[in-house]
């Protein structure tokens, strides 16, 4: 076995530990200085815009691509000994596409056979990891003619043939309908939970991720932006003037013009925008975009009396949000300049 | 329910206990190859060229142009040809199809070593060669009319031609780990097919010179081809006709140190660039 490197500071019940990982493709600086650490039996969110850098350090992590700075450490084993890593790790790919003709008991029992085991011990693993992502009943079906979520199931399956200490979903819900997320979702909690594994779940469902996560790291043009839990990255977000200082406002869509003339005539109400003529919402910051200094009494006072100003004007309030607390919104804070 | 297994149990069983990673994944590239009919598909090709060349062959029989012993001789050269070309289009698959399936990076996800895993799809592409020797068996027999050299005429063209469906499956795949698509691959591996059949059809004036008996000597597929008509037809002692066998013996241990020791620690993602482990 590969020994433990004592360079690397391993925090207490660390099973994955990221010191300093860069990443260069030639000129192209992808990943800069990516450190944190990862708890067994949690699950830490991966969060970027696109090309932030977040596919770039789960291939760091999982060993596809090696890292041009800094090192990494998987349940003790350092990144200079990848095939140990490779046995302790469990990855669901972005993308990762699956044989058509080959069915899914095949196709465990393949990879389980790569990761050392015997013929027979990979086929019963493969009927029990079938069961356990809700398959079994197509075990013996062509993975060609499996849909989307049972195929991204069945990836989730291949990942876990090894046991892995630490398992790494790269954009696991993409493409599913809103039942296969959630099933796919509460499927990673148990992965953390049960199992008591390591989980990095990189996602685009900011809300997702903030109800199950417990820890994250916000990554933004190849630098973390933001890491920790996940109430001290809305907390620290909070602390440096994200207030709930954003309002949003769903009302029938033919009145949104009179509503929006009635937030722009609001004493303390901002710019106001239409999000979404369609679905009618209009959104307002109160106090003006940026604004640090309005107190939260204040904020509330002058939500109340936009919203009044709207009733007494007749135009039926069908939905009402407040922003400025919610992981979205750090996110949206925190990588703003992507975004424009 | 997730997670009912010891996962301290998993490495102890991980650490070898199982077949060999270029068995696991020979026996999957086999399944994949005949099951999925893409070599049958392959074979069938194979058996319609081996029909129109033997057809030729025999109408020139008849017309007692050709002797049977040479037409015997040249079958088998054909079975070669073609038997190399189905390895070479295999083998220049391989690697760049995985790749543009997204099915690679699962496989290089696990912990078995990338020579294992190239080693595997090497001996599953050239799985082929003996199914289409065995196709073309009857056209030769035929063909030779009972000629008393069958039989040695066989075993030289198999273990030749198992020597050059190696090396072009090699060089296939050597292009698949390097190249970025498929279509780069396979064009790269038909582009070089042709350039070994090219001696063949040169100018007698030039294949006499000093450049052309270059050429026609260090072209392995051309060298066997000599042989062949040399030691079956024309009657040289092998002892004199084994020069010939320098140069497919050479290109068959040069790629096969090129495939095994430089190409497949390079097998990745992106196409050429070493990946670690």
């Amino acid at each position: 076995m590969a020994p433990r490197d004592p360079k690397v500071r391993q925090p207490d019940g660390a099973i994955l530990v990221a010191q300093e990982i860069a990443r260069s493709y030639g000129e192209r600086i992808a990943l800069r200085s990516l450190s944190f650490s990862l708890r067994r039996g949690r699950v830490l969110g991966f969060l970027g815009p696109n090309g932030a850098g977040k596919t770039t350090a789960i291939r760091v992590l999982t060993t596809i691509l090696e890292p041009t700075a800094g090192r990494f450490e998987v349940d003790g084993i350092g990144s200079e000994h990848p095939v140990e890593i490779r046995r302790r790790i469990g990855v669901l790919p972005e993308g990762l596409g699956f044989p058509r003709n080959t069915s899914g008991i095949d196709y465990l029992t393949y990879f389980g056979e790569l990761f050392g085991r015997p013929g027979h011990a990979a086929r019963r693993t493969g009927y029990e990891l079938l069961a356990e992502v809700g398959l079994q009943n197509r075990a013996e079906s062509l993975v060609g003619t499996y849909s989307h979520g049972m195929r991204q199931r069945l990836g989730i399956a291949r990942a876990l043939v090894n046991e892995p200490r630490v398992v790494f979903l790269d954009e696991p819900t993409l493409g599913l309908d809103p039942r296969g997320q959630q099933e796919l979702l509460a499927m990673i909690q148990r992965i953390a939970r049960e199992r008591n594994a390591g989980v990095v779940l990189s996602s685009h469902l900011l809300d997702v991720i903030e109800d199950i996560c417990d820890d994250v790291v916000i990554m933004n043009a190849g630098r973390v932006v933001a890491k920790g839990t996940v109430a001290e990255v809305i907390g620290a977000s909070a602390t440096e003037g994200g207030h709930q200082n954003v309002l949003r406002i769903r009302v029938p869509a033919a009145l949104i013009g009179s509503a929006q003339g009635i937030l722009e005539r609001s004493p303390g109400a901002g710019a106001v925008s239409v999000a979404d003529a369609v679905g009618g919402w209009i959104s307002t910051e109160i106090g003006g975009p940026g604004d640090r200094e309005s107190a939260t009494p204040e904020i509330d006072r002058i939500r109340n009396a936009v919203l009044a100003a709207l009733i007494a004007a007749d135009i039926p309030i069908i939905e009402v949000e407040t922003g400025g607390g919610r992981l979205q919104d750090v996110f949206l804070q925190l990588t703003a300049e992507a975004i424009v | 329910m997730i997670g009912t297994s010891d996962p301290t149990a998993a490495l102890t069983v991980v650490a070898g206990a199982g077949r060999p990673a270029w068995w696991v994944v020979l026996r999957r590239e086999l399944a994949e190859l005949w099951v999925g009919g893409r070599a049958l598909n392959l074979l069938l090709l194979f058996a319609i060229l081996m029909s129109g060349t033997a057809f030729l062959l025999a109408t020139n029989s008849e017309l007692s142009l050709t002797p049977p012993r040479l037409m015997m001789v040249v079958a088998l050269q054909a079975t070669t040809s073609f038997g190399l070309f189905i390895g070479l289009i295999v083998g220049a698959e391989s690697i760049s199809g995985e790749r543009e399936r997204a099915t690679l990076e699962a496989l290089l996800l696990t912990p078995a070593d990338r020579r294992q895993i190239v080693l595997g799809k090497y001996l599953a592409a050239i799985s082929p060669w003996p199914a289409a020797l065995l196709v073309a068996l009857p056209y030769v027999i035929v063909l030779a009319q009972r000629d008393v050299a069958l039989d040695l005429a066989l075993m030289w063209s198999a273990a030749l031609g198992t020597l050059l469906v190696f090396t072009f499956t090699g060089i296939g795949m050597v292009v698949s780990i390097l190249s970025g698509s498929s279509r780069t691959s396979l064009f790269v591996g038909l582009l070089v097919y042709l350039l070994t059949l090219l001696p063949a059809q040169l100018p007698g004036e030039f294949a006499s010179t000093a450049v052309g008996a270059l050429v026609r000597a260090v072209d392995p597929l051309e060298s066997v081809r000599q042989f062949l008509t040399a030691y079956l037809v024309d009657g040289y002692a092998l002892d004199e006709a084994r020069v010939l066998l320098i140069a497919p013996t050479v290109a068959f241990g040069a790629v096969l140190a090129v495939v095994i020791g430089v190409a497949a620690p390079r097998v990745g993602l992106a196409g050429g660039r070493v990946t670690p482990g």
